[in-house]
């Protein structure tokens, strides 16, 4: 058991989270004097780092090196789909998400379908995205931990929750908040300097490893080699294109993605920010994949076999490894475990405050009871914090797949509901609250009718995968919110205005 | 005579929005860099997969025929690095022209 302590991680990450406290806290009061200002005197790079920084998860740091390293090409989907997304949301967006003014996606959708229905059906899918969004990440702190410690990894799971639940506690009441542009910076020097040093250790370029890596590949006996380099050993031309695809919808549909526009002053300075965020979320998935590569061809060196079962098991964890295999300094294997579970940790948090939230204020306060005071609220939200992060805790003992696929769908559900949702309310002022209703109503089902029933109707799955069902899902969606749409009458006039003065204006 | 004159009024107002229709002026320019950007961000993104689909379907003769770009099947570079590079770039050529296009109409407006 000693043996497997990794002490050098557990001490590096006590501290890293205690120094996140502490920064976060002077952040908190330089903000307090004049929020406004500091905002607008930070600049696009800034605003581009916190959204990389929101953005970047366990998914990005264990998920894409873990599904390159079991289904090489194949992961590119999941690269793509998750930096193409951002065109597609600015492109179509963007600006008038920014205009809108709404600050999370249930009050965007109230405000512009007038329906307190469609907002609470759209509060229940925030919340499920980000438990499903949560579990991911479970998974990968769970991974890490049994790692760290030498623990089993319901063990490991457990503990995680309560390192999360302990930082979320002690960081509420000290009222430290993220200082998003050090969290961007911690996560990226801890994932690209080790990974130069496995290209060293390895003998190719170590100054530009998210080229040399392509190499390594290469070198692998002809079989692995072409199995990683062909397109479609893992997957058929449609599986790709219709997880390519749900990838980027959900990525622009995504509420806590959409939430980070109002956090800047305007519509221009949301724009630039992306194109920024965009190259500081590059800089990492340019390199995820080479972990992947460069683990293949540690094992393919050394003699190592491993069965898909076994290569399946580790590949969460596959960053790690490659560091751990070529025989890195352990302080190198350290940083990048903490750097996974920083990501990891950030993301829960900020997930199980958002649900929390929406549970106590969009359900509870909305539709329960609606004379709740603020001290009741808050009682409501603590509650379900609790309540969530043991269901997450619950769903995560039994993983149903790698990380970037567990996420996957969360990304099929926004991009199969929110996605049409918001895209149609922007873009098409007869969109009303009938048609978003249905709409919401037949994207859920066609996200979990293939894990649900999946097993009992032939090719349902082959159709609609349960990572990829928007390919289809987004479309029928919006065909649904058209029709019904066009059979009920329109939304009121003031919205409508809205949109044409407001919204669409430059 | 007036007050039919304030009934109607509204009705004749146009406030629709529609991205297949868009109205004149601001709206129907920013839609046009719309459609130029999502033709090439969709071009490129899963063009190459369909060709590769429609016309390389064997992994030998593949990875054979193809041609390569620092030691990897060009396809695979461009998946995998150049297309992230050529996101930035739309994002980035999208946000010029937009730019541009506000600020001409807020100079009209003022």
């Amino acid at each position: 058991m000693e043996a497997n302590y990794k002490f050098t991680a557990f001490i590096l990450l006590g501290l890293t989270l205690v120094i996140s406290l502490i920064v976060g806290l002077m952040t908190r009061r330089h903000d307090s004097g004049g929020y406004g200002i500091q905002v607008r005197s930070i600049g696009h790079a800034n605003i581009g780092a916190a959204i990389a920084s929101n953005w970047m998860s366990a998914a990005s740091f264990l998920g894409i090196a873990g599904v390159f390293f079991v289904q090489g090409y194949f992961a590119f989907a999941y690269v793509l789909g998750w930096t193409g997304g951002y065109v597609l949301l600015l492109v179509l967006m963007g600006s008038q998400i920014r205009r809108f003014g709404k600050y999370t996606a249930p009050d965007f959708v109230e405000a512009r379908y007038d329906s307190p229905v469609a907002r609470a059906f759209s509060a229940v899918i925030a919340i499920v995205i980000s438990l499903i969004y949560c579990v991911a990440q479970y998974k990968g702190i769970g991974m890490i931990f049994a790692w760290m410690f030498g623990i089993d990894y319901t063990q490991a799971l457990v503990f995680g929750t309560l390192v999360v639940l302990s930082y979320l506690v002690i960081a509420g009441a000290l009222g430290a908040s993220r200082n998003q542009q050090m969290h961007y910076l911690i996560l990226i020097i801890s994932f690209v300097v080790p990974l130069m040093l496995i290209a060293k250790k390895l003998g190719y370029n170590w100054l530009i490893p998210q080229f040399s890596y392509g190499q390594a590949l290469q070198d692998l006996p002809a079989k692995m080699s072409s199995d990683y380099l062909f397109p479609w050993t893992f997957g058929t031309p449609y599986e790709w294109i219709a997880l390519c695809f749900t990838l980027m919808v959900g990525t622009a549909g995504l509420p806590h993605v959409l939430s980070r526009f109002y956090t800047v002053p305007n519509s221009r300075d949301a724009r630039w920010g992306v194109v920024w965020g965009l190259f500081f979320i590059g800089l990492l998935y340019w390199s995820a994949p080479a972990y992947g590569a460069f683990a293949k061809s540690w094992l393919a060196r050394t003699g190592t076999v491993l069965d898909p079962a076994a290569a399946e098991a580790i590949a969460d964890i596959i960053v790690i490894k490659a560091a751990e295999w070529v025989g890195l300094h352990e302080i190198f294997v350290a940083i990048l475990a903490i750097g996974a579970v920083l990501a990891a940790i950030s993301t829960i948090t900020g997930l199980l405050v958002t649900g929390a939230g929406a549970i106590a204020y969009d359900i509870y306060y909305r539709m329960i009871n609606p004379n709740a005071n603020e001290r009741h609220l808050l009682l409501v939200a603590k509650g379900s914090t609790l309540v969530l992060a043991f269901l997450i805790l619950v769903i995560a003992v039994n993983p149903p797949g790698l990380i970037a696929q567990i996420t996957a769908v969360a990304f099929a559900l926004a991009g199969n509901t929110l996605f049409p949702v918001f895209l149609l309310g922007i873009w098409w002022d007869r969109a009303n609250k009938y048609g978003a209703i249905a709409g919401m109503m037949i994207g859920t089902i066609i996200t979990f009718a293939p894990i649900l029933v999946g097993h009992l109707i032939p090719g349902l799955r082959s159709i609609l995968p349960p990572t990829s069902s928007a390919l289809i899902g987004a479309p029928v969606v919006i065909l649904t919110m058209i029709i019904v749409s066009r059979l009920t009458p329109p939304p009121p006039e003031h919205i409508r205005r809205f949109l044409v003065e407001k919204v669409h204006s430059p | 005579m007036q007050q039919p004159e304030e009934k109607t009024a509204p009705n004749r107002e146009d406030l629709r929005i529609n991205f297949f229709r868009p109205r004149p002026g601001f709206m129907r320019k920013e839609v046009t860099i719309i459609w130029i950007t999502l033709s090439a961000w969709a071009l490129l993104t899963f063009g190459i997969p369909i060709h590769l689909a429609i016309n390389h379907v064997d992994p030998v003769e593949t990875l054979a025929r193809v041609p390569y770009l620092l030691g990897v099947p060009a396809y695979f570079w461009f998946s995998g690095q150049f297309l992230i590079l050529w996101f930035i770039f739309l994002c980035f050529f999208f946000n010029i022209l937009i730019d541009w296009l506000s600020s001409s109409y807020r100079r009209r407006r003022s």
